[in-house]
């Protein structure tokens, strides 16, 4: 077939109804000419906009969910692994410590997060109906709350994995473990923390490709542990890492010490 | 629009979940409307939205944005993954040309990718569509929504090929004209 008669072919060809032989002259032919190079693309274009003039009809609601898992188990997905070592961790003081998380699983723990939380609720209730001289301990209250009702949230995110973090020769009896979900936030425990020189705070960083990024002030109570609960970064940051380091009390907006405690996603 | 389809495709090659949560909210309506409309079963439809997901997130690190948007991509490939079906109920004849096929033709002026429908043009499609005469609008539908060769048009239609060859042309013409005047 000559150039002509192969030109007449383009527009079939961007809908897929060439027979075999056609379809192979024309591919043939196409690398050498951008005429009919152009008049495929311009077919594409207004073939494509096919697709578009069909009657809207929206799939399933639990479509979603499968492909969103579909996605998660593809081997090609990173996922950080829960430690098979049982971990003895405390949360918050009011918080069983008991069995380790890969026991209970974090589904179980949220459960548990949440009676804890019904717990807390109640506090609350009873420190608003109170008198006078509460007013502190219902706001330390209620700032509790908030955290663990964020942290909630946060555990039960369907794209949240767990990162362990070690302490640094620098605090070498410090550890941690952060539960992070890049569309909800971070919920993060430290122990064996040692007690701060006075001026300064623990700050936990998000270390992204660029600049690590803030993710709170922490300070540790009497027995060396520490929490926080951070929303994630902005869109275009990408957390590769978590750190904690030591600084000036206030917080600094850049690190300017070495990380006691490193943990990698 | 480029760039925060770049944006979505390095976050899903980057293993983020919630990426392509974004990217099915934006575009799994519009693949599995057209894939129905093909195929005329809701669960071949569903079907083909998880393959044609399923071969994004695989994908996403060799998703060009500067040659295509993201929603033309889905498109593309839910129409040739549903025709593919299509044709597995009968004798299949020419592979449906897909978004790799189609790359190998040479470079020149911009792609037609970088000016693709979205899905809120749907309106104006349909009414280009109608703009056409009927002679030309049903050889194109047959091969674009049924996946059925010239000759079998023409058998469908009772025109002669040579018929069915012109008017596929100058139908694809018109209706490029009619979407591009606006």
């Amino acid at each position: 077939m000559d150039h002509h008669e192969l030109r007449e072919l383009t527009g079939a060809y961007a809908l897929g109804a060439l027979s075999e032989a056609e379809r192979r002259a024309l591919e043939t032919h196409l690398p050498t000419c951008p005429e009919c190079a152009q008049d495929v693309r311009d077919a594409v274009e207004a073939a494509g906009a096919l697709a578009f003039a069909v009657e809207p009809v929206d799939p399933p609601a639990a479509l979603r969910a499968r492909v969103l898992d579909a996605a998660a188990r593809d081997p090609r997905t990173r996922a950080a692994k829960p430690s098979d070592a049982p971990a003895r961790w405390t949360l918050l003081p009011y918080l069983a410590t008991a069995a380790s998380l890969a026991a209970i699983g974090l589904a179980f723990y949220a459960v548990e997060l949440r009676s804890r939380i019904g717990a807390l609720e109640e506090r609350v209730r009873a420190a608003e109906s109170a008198t006078s001289g509460v007013q502190a301990r219902l706001a330390s209250l209620q700032s509790e709350y908030g955290a663990m009702r964020r942290s909630a949230t946060i555990l039960a995110a369907s794209d949240v994995r767990r990162v362990d973090l070690e302490g640094q020769p620098s605090a070498a009896g410090a550890s941690a473990h952060a539960f992070w979900s890049p569309s909800r936030g971070l919920v993060f425990a430290a122990t064996g923390l040692p007690a701060l020189p006075p001026g300064r705070v623990y700050q936990l960083w998000f270390v992204a490709d660029t600049a690590p990024v803030s993710a709170g002030l922490m300070t540790p109570d009497d027995t060396g542990v520490a929490t926080t609960v951070a929303p994630p970064p902005g869109a275009g940051t990408r957390v590769v890492a978590f750190a904690v380091t030591l600084e000036p009390a206030g917080g600094v907006p850049a690190p300017t010490t070495t990380p006691l405690l490193v943990g990698k996603l | 629009m480029l760039t925060r389809d770049h944006a979505l495709m390095q976050r899903m090659a980057g293993g983020d979940v919630s990426a392509i949560g974004e990217l099915y909210d934006q575009h799994a309506r519009a693949v599995y409307s057209l894939a129905c409309r093909i195929l005329r079963d809701p669960g071949e439809a569903e079907d083909v939205v998880q393959d044609v997901f399923a071969q994004a997130w695989k994908q996403a690190s060799r998703f060009d944005a500067a040659r295509a948007n993201a929603g033309a991509w889905l498109m593309m490939m839910s129409r040739s993954r549903a025709i593919d079906r299509l044709r597995a109920r009968r004798t299949r004849l020419q592979t449906v040309p897909d978004a790799e096929t189609l790359a190998d033709a040479p470079e020149g002026t911009a792609g037609p990718e970088s000016r693709a429908m979205t899905a809120q043009d749907a309106t104006r499609v349909r009414a280009a569509l109608a703009s056409l005469d009927d002679a030309q609008r049903a050889p194109i539908e047959l091969a674009y929504y049924e996946g059925l060769s010239q000759t079998e048009i023409a058998e469908r239609l009772c025109q002669p090929l040579g018929t069915i060859k012109t008017r596929i042309r100058t139908g694809l013409l018109k209706l490029r004209s009619a979407l591009a005047g606006g």
